[in-house]
């Protein structure tokens, strides 16, 4: 079996919101290569797959982490998780791993509290990549405010996060050389 | 997939030191009023730098000029560990040791793969 080390492996986390996605593409534990947000309108889900596309042929990951919409208690809407099926599907025809990991992962791992809050695992990758993150976490979300778009970015931090603290070393191994 | 390092690290290192483009070209000395575009086609790899501004880049980022096109580096040493291959099998008549060796290291260059380090 071969082993990637896990300094020159590259992943893409993908988190699919309302409006698009935010995105994080890292080089090991603590390279963060890129990050952003693509907004989606109109058909969302064929706008989001042709957008998903060009960012895998652009970066080229070795692994995908998505979250895990199907897992027991998730209660995302039936078009984000009919996309997530069809970004996974299209992850793998490019023979790109996926790892998918569930919200009570997340938070779980990032927390210790299966019932933390997202502004929460914002507010602690912000502060694991201050340079990089901190100048744009969302103010704390009021109750009769929308979420903040820029939330999307730190949802795709959190699970590329949690995919190096839990993971990475079994994806590594399975994964193996290109 | 690979674990092949992209053709060049120029955005990652762009956003490191919150630069625009249009600042970044400045720098590099472009003119015109879409000088940001070329540091974008530079960044999207789909124009190659001239060498006055890959050295340029090194200065205003900071790093070897190797890092930040570490993946078109890769290729150009595998490149060259190839050619020095052909060249070691090459008869000359005087054996100069100190050029088999140099050759011999650049054969096997890529295997140790001194990019990463």
């Amino acid at each position: 079996m071969n082993q990637t080390t896990s300094k020159d492996f590259r992943i893409l986390a993908v988190a699919l919101s309302f409006g698009g996605f935010g995105f994080v593409v890292m080089e090991g534990q603590k390279t963060i290569i890129e990050f952003g947000r693509r907004v989606a309108d109109g058909d969302k889900n064929a706008q989001s797959i042709a957008k998903m596309k060009k960012l895998l042929s652009f970066y080229w990951p070795d692994v995908l982490v998505l979250q895990d919409v199907e897992a027991k208690g998730s209660r995302r809407a039936l078009r984000i998780k009919t996309l997530n099926r069809q970004i996974k599907g299209m992850a793998e025809k490019h023979k790109i791993k996926v790892k998918l990991i569930s919200g009570k992962q997340l938070r779980n791992s990032l927390l210790g509290d299966p019932k933390g809050t997202k502004q929460e695992m914002a507010e602690m990758t912000a502060v694991q990549f201050p340079d990089e993150l901190a100048s744009r976490l969302p103010p704390k979300r009021k109750p009769w405010k929308s979420e903040d778009p820029r939330m999307d970015i730190f949802d795709a931090m959190a699970l590329a996060v949690v995919f190096w603290m839990k993971g990475a070393k079994q994806t590594v191994q399975h994964a193996g050389g290109p | 997939m690979s674990s092949l390092q992209l053709t060049n690290y120029l955005r990652t290192n762009r956003n490191r030191l919150a630069l625009w483009q249009e600042e970044v070209a400045f720098l590099l000395g472009f003119k015109g009023e879409d000088k940001g575009a070329k540091v974008c086609r530079d960044e999207k790899f789909t124009r190659e730098p001239s060498l006055r501004s890959a050295l340029a880049y090194e200065s205003i980022y900071g790093r070897p000029v190797r890092e930040l096109f570490a993946g078109m580096y890769q290729q150009i040493e595998k490149e060259v560990a190839e050619r020095a291959k052909l060249l070691t099998y090459r008869k000359v008549g005087n054996q100069n040791p100190k050029r088999h060796q140099a050759l011999t290291n650049l054969a096997s260059k890529p295997l140790h793969n001194p990019s990463q380090t």
